[in-house]
């Protein structure tokens, strides 16, 4: 009886902690799981036959923000300015540079395919004049500032970058110390001379302003 | 009886446990969210290339043909749901995806129903019926669902019959599949799955 009265406990003790557990799920086959696409995958990642819903989900940001909202809202809106298409890798408990990037070595901004940017209009950025058209941006991030990257191999991978088509380069301040953020985010803030492209994901931001 | 007592004292002091480690998780969460930016859509994006998978296929230099095509739209969840007449009615304009309209970019000049098309950013829209769909393709691009659809700006309008699945797609999937005069593009959820013949 005495016995009895300690299995209970046990057993709850058991459960307990086999709930903060995740379940293990099958590992779907992926190529080219790297640091920034690892983790826990999402319930129907093994089980759909056509293509399996992505660990790290694109996204896309407009300048100005929101536009698609906003032509719904405005018939008579202007063409947008710039948009970003990007996939949102998380931290899932793990440290940006500690565990997922490292300094001096170029990231796709992202995961999965090269990160890109579509201007819609010629733009200015740091002095540089930037066509209008569709490029892949990617970073070398160093402690305290990241190299910013315009290139011109668009539709590919983003785990090799082809320097040779790199179109111009930026070095912007990069601060950490910032809320933390479990998701990867790429938006546009509005400024006085056109917007900033905000980078942020852990505690650290950078921000590439473009002017039109 | 005494033993009695302790296994209940226990099972509270457990309730104690559970009860801090939701308060901790409550507040790990808080601590990752900001307001000012935006949460991950409840609908994922997703792209897909034809030839298929040719962002990969670009870096390993296995591209088999040009890229020719490529579809940008949102992963809306059945989650028990009926669709089809049901979340999507019959009948009525579907925005094929969610939040942002679904983009159909042609890097080379297609056809699609005899309509010869540009190469260019379009947005495609169906209209989903029991036993066809109507794909509408139309120039007006960048938009948001289907509520300022207008019609005025349809290039091309093409139905085509669905075919019944063995299987049933939790997410909209869409993908391309290469055809004898081009691709497809084959769009799948629930048990239904349709092909959209695009020549080049």
């Amino acid at each position: 009886m005495k016995a009895v009265n300690y299995v209970i406990p046990v057993l709850l003790l058991i459960c307990l902690h086999s709930c903060k557990e995740k379940p293990k799920e099958p590992i779907a086959e992926k190529k080219f799981v790297t640091a920034d696409t690892t983790g826990a995958l999402p319930e129907e990642m093994g089980t759909n036959t056509y293509a399996a819903v992505d660990i790290s989900p694109m996204d896309m940001s407009y300048f100005p923000v929101d536009y698609p909202k906003l032509k719904m809202a405005n018939d008579s809106i202007e063409p947008p300015l710039v948009r970003v298409i990007y996939s949102r890798p998380h931290l899932q408990k793990r440290r940006l540079f500690t565990s997922i990037l490292k300094y001096e070595e170029p990231w796709r901004l992202g995961a999965n395919e090269s990160t890109e940017i579509d201007f819609f209009k010629a733009v200015t950025i740091q002095g540089k004049k930037v066509n209008a058209g569709r490029y892949i941006i990617y970073c070398i991030p160093h402690p305290d500032k990241w190299t910013v990257i315009l290139n011109s191999n668009i539709d590919t991978w983003g785990l090799k970058q082809d320097a040779k088509k790199d179109i111009q380069k930026f070095d912007i301040p990069s601060t950490s110390n910032n809320p933390l953020l479990e998701y990867f985010t790429m938006i546009f803030e509005k400024t006085s001379s056109g917007t900033d492209l905000v980078m942020a994901w852990d505690d650290v931001v950078a921000k590439l302003p473009i002017e039109f | 009886m005494k033993s009695m007592v302790l296994t209940i004292r226990q099972l509270s002091s457990m309730k104690n446990i559970v009860a801090s480690l939701s308060f901790l998780l409550f507040f790990s969460t808080m601590a990752f969210s900001q307001a000012s930016l935006p949460p991950l859509a409840k609908s994922p994006m997703d792209m897909s290339y034809y030839p298929a998978n040719y962002p990969v296929l670009k870096i390993q230099d296995k591209i088999p043909e040009p890229v020719a095509v490529r579809v940008i739209y949102s992963r809306p969840k059945k989650e028990g749901r009926p669709i089809f007449g049901g979340l999507v009615e019959y009948g009525k304009l579907w925005r094929l995806g969610a939040n942002e309209a679904t983009e159909i970019e042609f890097y080379k000049n297609v056809s699609i129903g005899d309509k010869k098309i540009s190469k260019g950013r379009y947005t495609l829209y169906a209209i989903v019926n029991e036993k066809t769909w109507t794909f509408i393709l139309n120039r007006d691009t960048d938009t948001w669902g289907s509520f300022k659809y207008d019609s005025t700006k349809d290039i091309v309008r093409v139905e085509v019959p669905i075919q019944q699945q063995p299987t049933s797609a939790e997410s909209l999937t869409m993908s391309f599949e290469k055809s004898a005069t081009g691709c497809n593009l084959a769009i799948f959820w629930e048990t239904i799955k349709v092909a959209l013949p695009i020549i080049f």
